[in-house]
């Protein structure tokens, strides 16, 4: 079994992703694909009509009545007429946009990861809509959907134009997605911790519910929609070339960027559009394609419809639940969080369903240069040692600026005064100190170790312990924990967090043994439990209660709060696990060139992939219980060491820790420093530099 | 040149006033009772930080002036009353507030709130902190809050004061409480609390808030019935609120109000279309102990705005 499931990996993009899709194509289903979609339309139809009768106790008689025109005279036909019907229209209306449009992209980019959320258009929405309410607090309600699609548009923008050099393919555009958002969301989650009255009414709304009062908002979206037309009318064609590879493409005369860009742009308006009126619906876009795939994946066409009506249904049915909930709960519980609940386990079951087949959907991501020389060297490379004891004394400047550069407020006559300085930390001070340095030292050294261990072990140069969800696991305990018990709680954080991030390995080693842990499950479980922590997030926002500021300021990853006991136990902790990786440092040079290389000089697979996860768990665990999720510094920290000329495992291993390092201490410096003497929290200035960087250097094509 | 020698001059009075007061107040000791226990004091505290906005009401309004506050900006714009003196030391935020700031200004009492908890270790090193775990689903919040109120009185030396400002407080909210129910002629109507999110969703005030704790001071029977929670209010679409039994008043700032009353539906709520709506003067709806004084005040200038005979639903019986 093992044997039979493992991957093989191919060299091209496109036999990868053919393989995929072509799959589909042989499913006998596909027959008769207007029998299924008759089905389809009666199975919508069939809902429809039972999530009209959530709410209402209006005999259907009346109901009918209302539909064909009578005038509405009591006031549960009010009800009925201005809520439950524009709801229900919302609820079909954006599902089915949702569905269809992710089902375009996910076949224009040949690629099962994409969706519109996944490119960043949530987030970016997201940051629209808090930015405008903290700036300009009167506008922000006005315009709000004008908002929250600029948002939108820029980032999504943003990251089709770091994908644009590979073509929009591959890797580069779901890590660019991944980084856009990772980057706007810091930004957001700042502007939030530093003005969170101002905020407060835009949760509802990043919760994603679909309440409707009127029907203006159905009115506002319908005439946005039109473009759907156009991608059923004109998408077919360029996506069934597509299939045939780029090069098939060209041949059969299609021009394939400016056809991409037409139709990325129309898939981007709708989504915004949708967005902007019902808020973050997640999953919809990302789980539809999958299911409607294996029915109708001979068509273009034909998927991008089925999708729509599974899309529609899907939302209709988690808007019901979520109707259910509110009632039950005597609380708002979110159409948004409802549909998380339900996409994120079905994303996993789905993608366990295909383990058989020849590609699991994450290699999608697979870089296949994973360690490859640069074409342009980097003036640091051209003397490694020269490199070396720069990168040696910036560390100790940094870790100088950390202790003693420091803003100081000094009481004159009573005033206090704010003074900029080089001081030696007296007495207190250095008690405050030296716990949130370590700390930060200690994370970013621990988190480079597990990122650069990752990268090698699953030959990703753009892998990052976040994505496995290790960090998403450890946050989501602690947010379902203080929402049922409330905020208290957070002082066993530590111990809930690591409670969080070895569930998450246990699923991970549990979900992964019978594919010997090819990347594929991990990455998608990383994904899938991400998204759902964000849902969960918005729907504990959307409570408004002060309690979900200590829980947003957690989750920035802040050295704030870190005890000396805590310090040292991170200390200790992440030196002995990364020395323990370092046992298996031939097996990583081997599986990092490739499988089959490994297996020839006796490397167990299995083992050695399940050990070393392990040791990346507990460390990211630890990281995580202690500070909070940090972003970036896994990610980034093996590529700086790869740039500074370090090609082998032993060190890369030590010039990215000391890179991580070093780039945790400046984060939690400038974070401490910047805004004095209000403090930002090291993980959101980590984002935020190491966010950009990699931006920058995914349009350089340096990953 | 010369504000500014009048200024060393008041400070220095003070501080000659101060001298004086502790010199007379050796016999000053007190024992201050918070959410971790008992704490003992031997002179009353002159240079305190209050981290939590409840706090700093509390204190501003005992007449002392705080060394430093959290998140001054965001005081002046939602809680506003009473008002921050100029000199005050912003510390940063609430959440994070700069313990080595803090530690700088030399304070001599600390004072935390519920959203604070995990910080008590960190500033006793600096000087005594006063925890005061107002806010919890599990306890009276306006009885841990008046109980906060005159034991951080004591420990400013202001015991008999806090109480007195508490009788001071009853006797208003009693006046209050004779007013409305004149207007109504002594059947006053049942009402809910309410704050409008966005067009179709309201975060409702229930038992455990301190509207609800204004609203029993004046007698008044709560028109919602929402369970007991932290903070004491619970999100809600506003389609739920449609078969309120009694009127609702909505706090202000409410951007968009024209929007929303011209939504067919929300105009067609009963409470809307009957008229048995008002709205509140913006309000801070977490304070402390006196401002429970300032909602009441607020509820009841919206309730006499309204007809005497205002109607109170009967036939649908109590909102879902």
């Amino acid at each position: 079994m093992g044997g039979q499931t493992l991957s093989r990996h191919h060299s091209g993009q496109e036999s990868l992703t053919t393989a995929f899709f072509s799959k589909a194509a042989r499913n006998p289903v596909t027959a008769k694909p207007a029998m299924g979609f008759a089905l389809g339309i009666i199975a919508l139809l069939a809902i429809s009509l039972w999530h009209l009768q959530t709410r209402t106790q209006l005999p259907l008689a009346d109901q009918i009545g209302l539909w064909l025109g009578t005038p509405a005279e009591s006031f549960s036909s009010f009800e009925y007429l201005y809520s439950d019907m524009p709801r229900l229209l919302m609820a079909i209306m954006a599902g089915a946009v949702l569905g269809l449009v992710g089902s375009m992209m996910q076949q224009l980019l040949q690629n099962p990861l994409v969706s519109p959320m996944t490119l960043g258009a949530s987030s970016g929405a997201w940051l629209g809509l808090v930015a405008a309410s903290v700036l300009v607090p009167g506008l922000a309600v006005i315009y709000r959907e004008w908002w929250a699609l600029s948002g939108a548009v820029l980032a999504t923008g943003l990251c089709l134009l770091v994908a644009r050099r590979s073509g929009f393919r591959g890797p580069p555009i779901v890590l660019s997605g991944m980084a856009v958002s990772l980057l706007f969301g810091a930004l957001a989650s700042a502007l939030v911790l530093l003005n969170d009255q101002y905020v407060r009414n835009l949760f509802i709304w990043g919760a994603g519910d679909l309440a409707q009062g009127d029907w203006k908002e159905v009115l506002w979206l319908l005439p946005r929609l039109t473009p759907v037309l156009l991608l059923l009318i004109f998408a077919h064609r360029p996506l069934m070339l597509m299939r045939l590879g780029d090069q098939g493409a060209r041949s059969r005369g299609l021009s394939l960027i400016p056809v991409m860009i037409a139709l990325l742009l129309i898939a981007l308006w709708l989504t915004a559009s949708v967005i902007s009126t019902v808020g973050l619906i997640g999953f919809i876009g990302l789980l539809t394609p999958q299911i409607a795939r294996p029915f109708c994946g001979q068509s273009a066409r034909q998927e991008m419809l089925a999708s729509a009506l599974i899309g529609a249904f899907l939302l209709c049915l988690t808007d019901i639940i979520a109707l259910r909930a509110t009632d039950f709960f005597g609380q708002l519980v979110p159409s948004g969080a409802a549909a998380a609940l339900i996409g994120a386990p079905a994303l996993i079951i789905l993608a366990m369903k295909r383990k058989n087949s020849e590609k699991t959907p994450s290699e999608a991501i697979r870089h296949d240069n994973a360690f490859s020389d640069h074409a342009q060297q980097p003036w640091l490379l051209r003397s490694p040692k020269k490199a070396r004891s720069i990168i040696a004394l910036t560390a100790i400047a940094i870790l100088c600026l950390a202790f003693f550069v420091f803003p100081k407020t000094v009481l004159n006559a009573g005033q206090a005064q704010t003074v900029w300085g080089w001081f030696w930390p007296e007495g207190y001070l250095w008690q405050l100190r030296w716990p949130r340095v370590l700390t930060a030292m200690m994370a970013g050294f621990g988190l480079a170790v597990a990122g650069t261990v990752l990268q090698r072990l699953i030959r990703n140069p753009l892998a990052s312990p976040d994505i496995l969800g290790l960090s998403a696991g450890a946050t989501l305990s602690i947010v379902v924990f203080i929402l049922i018990f409330g905020a208290q709680w957070l002082i066993f954080s530590p111990l809930i967090a690591f409670g969080g991030s070895f569930a998450v390995l246990a699923l991970l080693l549990f979900l992964g043994k019978k594919q010997s842990f090819t990347p594929g499950i991990m990455v998608l479980t990383g994904i899938a439990l991400t998204a759902l922590l964000d849902a969960i997030l918005q729907f504990t926002l959307a409570s408004g209660t002060e309690e979900v500021f200590s829980l947003l300021l957690w989750m920035s990853g802040s050295t704030y709060k870190v005890t000396d006991q805590q310090a040292i136990i991170l200390t200790v902790g992440v030196l002995i696990l990364s020395v323990l990786t370092l046992v298996w440092h031939r097996a990583l040079t081997l599986i990092a060139i490739s499988d089959d290389v490994a297996q020839a000089r006796g490397i167990n697979l299995g083992k050695t992939r399940g050990w070393l996860l392990t040791l990346i768990a507990g460390i990211c665990a630890l990281i995580t219980a202690v500070i909070g999720p940090v972003s970036f510094i896994g990610l980034l920290s093996p590529h700086l060491a790869n740039l500074l000329g370090a090609k082998r495992i032993l060190p890369q291993i030590v010039l990215a820790s000391i890179a991580g390092a070093s780039l945790l201490v400046l984060s939690d410096w400038v974070g401490r420093v910047a805004l004095y003497p209000v403090q930002i929290s090291a993980g959101v200035i980590a984002s935020l530099i190491g966010g950009s960087y990699f931006i920058y250097l995914l349009t350089r094509q340096k990953l | 040149m010369t504000s500014f020698s009048i200024k060393q001059l008041s400070q220095k009075l003070t501080a000659g006033l101060a001298f004086v007061l502790i010199a007379t107040s050796q016999a000053f000791a007190v024992t201050v009772e918070d959410s971790l226990g008992k704490h003992e004091f031997s002179q009353p505290a002159t240079r305190v930080i209050t981290l939590n906005w409840g706090a700093t009401e509390e204190v501003l309004e005992l007449g002392v002036t705080p060394v430093g506050i959290a998140d001054i900006q965001g005081y002046k714009t939602w809680v506003a009353r009473p008002e921050v003196p100029d000199g005050v030391i912003d510390v940063g935020t609430r959440a994070e507030p700069n313990v080595e700031r803090l530690a700088e200004l030399k304070p001599d009492l600390i004072i935390v709130g519920s959203m604070q908890q995990d910080m008590v270790a960190r500033l006793s090193p600096i000087a005594p902190v006063l925890y005061f775990d107002n806010y919890r689903a599990d306890h009276s919040n306006i009885q841990a809050i008046e109980h906060s109120f005159i034991e951080l009185g004591k420990a400013l030396g202001k015991g008999e004061e806090a109480k007195n400002r508490l009788k001071e407080r009853d006797q208003i909210l009693a006046d209050l409480k004779r007013k409305v129910w004149q207007h109504f002629n002594g059947q006053p109507p049942k009402v809910g609390v309410a704050r409008f999110g966005d067009a179709n969703h309201a975060r409702v005030y229930g038992d455990n808030s301190m509207p609800t704790a204004a609203l029993d001071a004046l007698g008044l029977k709560a028109a919602l019935d929402i369970p007991s929670t932290t903070w004491g209010q619970v999100q809600k679409p506003i389609r739920d609120l449609a078969y309120l039994d009694g009127v609702l008043l909505y706090i202000r700032p409410l951007p968009n109000e024209d929007e929303l009353f011209k939504r067919p539906l929300f105009r067609m709520m009963p409470f809307v279309s009957e008229g048995r709506i008002a709205p509140v003067k913006a309000t801070w709806t977490y304070g402390g102990a006196l401002s429970i004084r300032y909602l009441a005040e607020h509820f009841v200038d919206a309730l006499t705005s309204m007809p005497a005979d205002i109607q109170t639903a009967k036939s649908h019986g109590a909102a879902n």
